[in-house]
């Protein structure tokens, strides 16, 4: 069987769904599958590309809501002593900022790259389980929006139709305004209200979300591979994202119980973080870190997976030093969870565990340093195409350098305590999380959004937008760093002229608005590709993987028949390697493919989560009957959950070559 | 899996059922162990023995009886090494993680015996 | 995956070769062992922080009657050893059975969790009773509340052993999976009984 790679993708287009007819499930109801409404087809669906195409839509949406909270403080501190917000308002943006675009933003944007390409990477026709998959779609949902309810109810109040009075005299100070990280004792019951419970609930949920779909994906990569898919011919990307997920779940659970802890402090006065009662909040920052730091690399490590199949693919060489690559994402991932406490050595750790953990963060510099060598062994002596996925790809290597030095600093323990809460660590951090994880993600959806949606770029407005928020991001974090070192501290509603501060933060504010402005010109592309881009076809980029040997955008059976991959970068072989390297496809066996059935379950169990966020919540602010609605909110996760187990996986089949 | 065009296999004949009974004698063994380290740990800690070898002995049955669960009743010891590398990665990390907490929290760097100019509690 | 209609059904996967529930339970496992390794330590480090907050051995706890329950979660941990072994053979009759013994144990285990908090509740240890009452009640119950989802989720397998829809590959895979489940259970009240209750009576 030595099938080309488009001999299959004729005969699949009229693969014939919708003569099937919707049958029941052991429950007796109706299952969703084959209807005609698309609205609960999206709603219900179990394919891991339309929940990744969700995931990044809403992510997305949220990148923006995080990028406006970032121009509306910007615009605060152009000038000194400005007002033109509140000092309490100020704390709610840039907290809500910095849970949004790490909880709401890059996270689901690496969930929707690690969905819609894992499978197709791995030679899979889905994940693991396909429903846990829609339930965590629908988990994130319900998660940000009980975050983002104290926004909702803020703007009902600033319209005048909510009031903190009667019924909801507890609920003020509606919108989380105590950092992301939520340092206690701050988040104590006498000092914030109902924006912190809504924080801590949705954080949960979320956190439920994330833990869900990493193992899944977990089980996927390990489980699902195709034929000849051995664990070192896997894609970085796919390797990367089973080193982010191996992070998520051993990482979260940290946090779960410092969030039930905190939960329990506000709602039923207990004492884990209360100091009048023996509690120590030092603990909080403990725990907190234990789950923060190896998020920062949950955070990362796909950006690093994404450039590390880019720059191979413009650079017509396999990727230097694989083994090495992956090897050091493993152990940057394991190092991650040794490292916590250097974000707290200025809180008097005791000498040997500063050294100790000061060591071991320089540590983590060895592996990031050897993939930056790796990356610029891939381009040497390449055949370099500048192409926009590229451009992107090598901004990363640069910026994401740069933030790294900045880091290195940080891991000497008495020049932290020089650089702790000013804006150095500003500096630091926006240049990890725009300078490299943005760059990696743009550079990403210019690599595969012709397989998304099956339409090629039009025109050169990729350049603009690399040129934009590149200048944009330099114009605005580097003068941070000088800010930082002249002894701004973060998170100051404004500041008074004479220390030298007032031509940095101009500089700043302006960097912000480019690259908001290139941002804008992403948006503009990405609308242009989508309305009027030419078909893509299935290859556009002469790519060097699995996915691009299914059709743009792929069939949602992705691959009418099984690969065999005979080695690493299977399409580069397939198209340029000696015979006995081509892709082989299984003989069909005449049963067709089986597809999952779609299902309700997965979302209502998911949504229940929403009442049960929101009735804890606002049971601390003493309004009436909330315990009920937290009550509805578990039961209606219980009665997803059990009916789910009982209507059955259910499934059918699809004969995509017989219709020939 | 649907269940409407599934054939309900009685047995399958490809799995070897001689490990099960073995495992049954195994399994006894285990639980009569079990329920005599349970005894000894509640006789041993009312004995007059040195405070630091009674710590040792009752850590050390405990976590006798943590493995010899996870090995037999989980029979992790007849599965996959996959399985092995999946639970053991969170059991050293979280072991490592708090048993490294739990000596950062040393009683000294508390706070409140090191601000100076407040007098600790009890003083 | 020996039996063909399985492997057909999961798309001809041949480089699966651990059952994806499985794995699926041991990440799960491995997870909750940073969960009830967070729990666990922030009870020891309270206890190492604020010594003198109360002695838990006078008036408080019984040893007799964790020893008790700690023996009952192990038996039931036991029939359910011998349950699993039961559905592989594909002896539901006796599945049936021991899965009866471990509901009815882990009712016995919950039954003493429940007289125990009533207990120290009356004898003035509350939720809000300095950082012990925090911790203690916290992972206790935390643990309490895995041991009433694992009897739910046995009921509602013994349940469905009377419909006729389990079949001898996946039904004994489900099982082990709640199997494991269930061990996990017992391996952490092991590690509770230990570092919360014995220790607590040394030299006392």
């Amino acid at each position: 069987m030595s099938t080309t790679v488009t001999e299959t993708h004729e005969t699949s287009t009229h693969y014939g769904s919708h003569v099937l007819k919707p049958e029941r499930s052991n429950l007796g109801l109706m299952r969703p599958d084959h209807g005609k409404s698309v609205l609960i087809d999206w709603l219900t669906t179990v394919d891991h590309k339309k929940i990744g195409i969700m995931y990044g839509v809403i992510a997305l949406f949220f990148l923006l809501v995080g990028g406006v909270e970032a121009l509306v403080i910007r615009t605060q501190l152009a000038f000194p002593e400005n007002d033109l917000i509140s000092a309490q308002r100020y704390n709610q943006l840039f907290t809500m900022h910095g849970t949004t675009m790490i909880f709401l933003a890059i996270m689901p944007l690496n969930a929707a790259f690690f969905n819609f390409l894992v499978p197709l990477q791995i030679g899979a026709r889905d994940v693991a389980f396909p429903r846990i998959n829609s339930f965590s779609l629908w988990a994130f949902v319900a998660g940000a929006l009980v975050i983002n309810f104290g926004w909702f109810l803020q703007l009902l109040e600033v319209m005048g139709l909510f009031t903190a009075s009667g019924p909801t005299a507890g609920m003020n100070d509606l919108v989380p305004s105590m950092g992301w990280f939520g340092y206690a004792p701050i988040t104590g019951i006498e000092f914030t209200g109902a924006g912190t419970d809504f924080w801590i609930m949705g954080l949960q949920i979320l956190g439920i979300a994330s833990l869900s779909a990493a193992m899944n994906f977990v089980v996927t990569i390990i489980n699902m591979r195709a034929v000849g898919m051995k664990m070192m011919r896997l894609p970085v990307f796919t390797w990367m994202t089973l080193i982010v997920s191996l992070l998520i779940v051993f990482a979260f659970p940290a946090i779960t119980i410092a969030l039930a802890e905190l939960m329990f402090d506000r709602v039923f006065g207990t004492n884990f973080f209360v100091t009048a009662g023996g509690g120590q909040p030092i603990l909080w920052q403990h725990l907190f870190w234990i789950f923060g730091h190896p998020e920062v690399y949950i955070l990362v490590l796909p950006a690093m997976g994404i450039v590390s199949e880019v720059l191979p693919a413009f650079s017509k060489k396999p990727l230097f030093g694989y083994a090495i690559v992956v090897f050091s994402g493993a152990v940057i991932g394991f190092l991650g969870f040794a490292v916590w406490s250097h974000h707290m050595f200025t809180t008097g750790l005791g000498k040997v565990a500063t050294a100790a953990f000061s060591l071991l963060t320089m540590a983590i510099a060895v592996p990031t340093g050897v993939k930056i060598f790796n990356w610029v062994g891939t381009l040497w002596g390449g055949r370099v195409r500048f192409s926009a996925p590229m451009i992107f790809a090598l901004g990363f290597v640069w910026m994401f350098m740069m933030g790294g030095f900045s880091g290195i600093m940080h891991s000497s323990a008495p020049a932290d305590a020089q650089q702790q809460d000013s804006y150095f660590v500003i500096a630091h951090f926006h240049y990890v999380a725009i300078g490299g994880i943005f760059l990696a993600v743009v550079s990403g959806i210019y690599f595969w959004l012709p397989k998304i949606c099956g339409k090629m770029w039009k025109g050169n407005l990729s350049l603009w937008v690399a040129i934009f928020s590149t200048v944009g991001l330099n114009v605005t974090f580097f003068p941070m760093h000088f800010l930082g070192l002249l002894g701004m501290p973060r998170r100051t509603h404004t500041y008074l002229e004479g220390f030298g501060w007032e031509t940095y933060n101009l500089v700043c504010t302006i960097g912000a608005y480019i690259l908001a402005f290139g941002i804008f010109l992403l948006v503009v592309d990405i609308i242009r590709c989508l309305r009027s881009g030419e078909p893509a076809g299935d290859d556009p980029w002469d790519a060097r993987t699995l996915e691009w040997t299914t059709t743009s955008p792929p069939q949602v059976y992705n691959f009418a028949r099984n690969p065999i991959i005979p080695a690493r970068d299977a399409l580069w072989e397939h198209k340029h390697g000696p015979e006995n390297r081509k892709i082989t496809y299984e003989p069909d066996d005449g049963h067709g493919i089986h597809m999952p059935s779609q299902s309700w379950m997965p979302m209502i169990a998911s949504l229940g989560f929403v009442p049960l966020g929101l009735g804890l919540s606002m049971m601390q602010a003493g309004v009436a009957y909330m315990g009920y609605v937290a009550i509805f909110g578990l039961l209606m996760i219980s009665l997803g959950v059990a009916l789910w187990a009982l209507e059955g996986p259910g499934g059918y089949h699809l004969h995509p070559e017989e219709e020939n | 899996m649907s269940q409407a065009d599934y054939n309900p296999l009685p047995v399958s004949p490809a799995v070897d059922h001689s490990g099960e009974n073995e495992k049954y004698h195994v399994f006894v063994n285990l639980a009569l162990v079990l329920a005599a380290i349970t005894g000894v740990e509640l006789v041993l800690v009312y004995l007059p023995f040195n405070k630091a070898f009674i710590f040792t002995v009752l850590v050390s049955l405990s976590m006798f009886k943590f493995v010899a669960v996870i090995a037999w009743f989980m029979h992790l010891i007849y599965d996959k090494l996959m399985l092995t590398l999946a639970f053991g990665t969170g059991l050293v990390i979280a072991a490592g993680t708090y048993t490294a907490l739990l000596f950062l929290f040393s009683t000294d760097y508390v706070a409140p015996h090191e601000i100076p100019g407040i007098i600790p509690p009890g003083m | 995956m020996s039996d063909t209609a399985t492997a057909h059904h999961e798309d001809g996967h041949k480089s699966l070769i651990i059952d994806n529930k499985k794995l699926l339970m041991w990440l799960f496992l491995g997870s909750d062992c940073m969960f009830f390794g967070t729990l666990i330590s922030t009870h020891l480090i309270y206890r190492k922080i604020n010594p003198t907050e109360i002695d838990p051995t006078v008036n408080l706890f019984s040893l007799e009657l964790t020893s008790f329950s700690t023996f009952i979660l192990l038996m039931s941990s036991f029939l359910m050893a011998l349950a699993v072994s039961a559905m592989h053979k594909g002896q539901i009759k006796s599945f049936r059975r021991n899965v009866i013994g471990v509901i009815f144990f882990g009712l016995i285990f919950l039954g003493c969790q429940v007289y125990e908090f009533t207990e120290f509740v009356h004898l003035g240890l509350k939720l809000d009773t300095g950082t012990f009452g925090s911790t203690f009640y916290l992972m206790t119950g935390t643990h309490g509340v895995h041991v009433a989802i694992g009897i739910f989720w046995l009921i509602c397998m013994y349940f469905y052993s009377y419909t006729g829809k389990m079949d001898a590959h996946e039904s004994a895979v489900d099982v082990e999976v709640a199997g494991l489940y269930w061990h996990f259970v017992d391996i952490v009240w092991i590690i509770i009984f230990t570092v919360v209750y014995l220790i607590e009576f040394i030299g006392k």
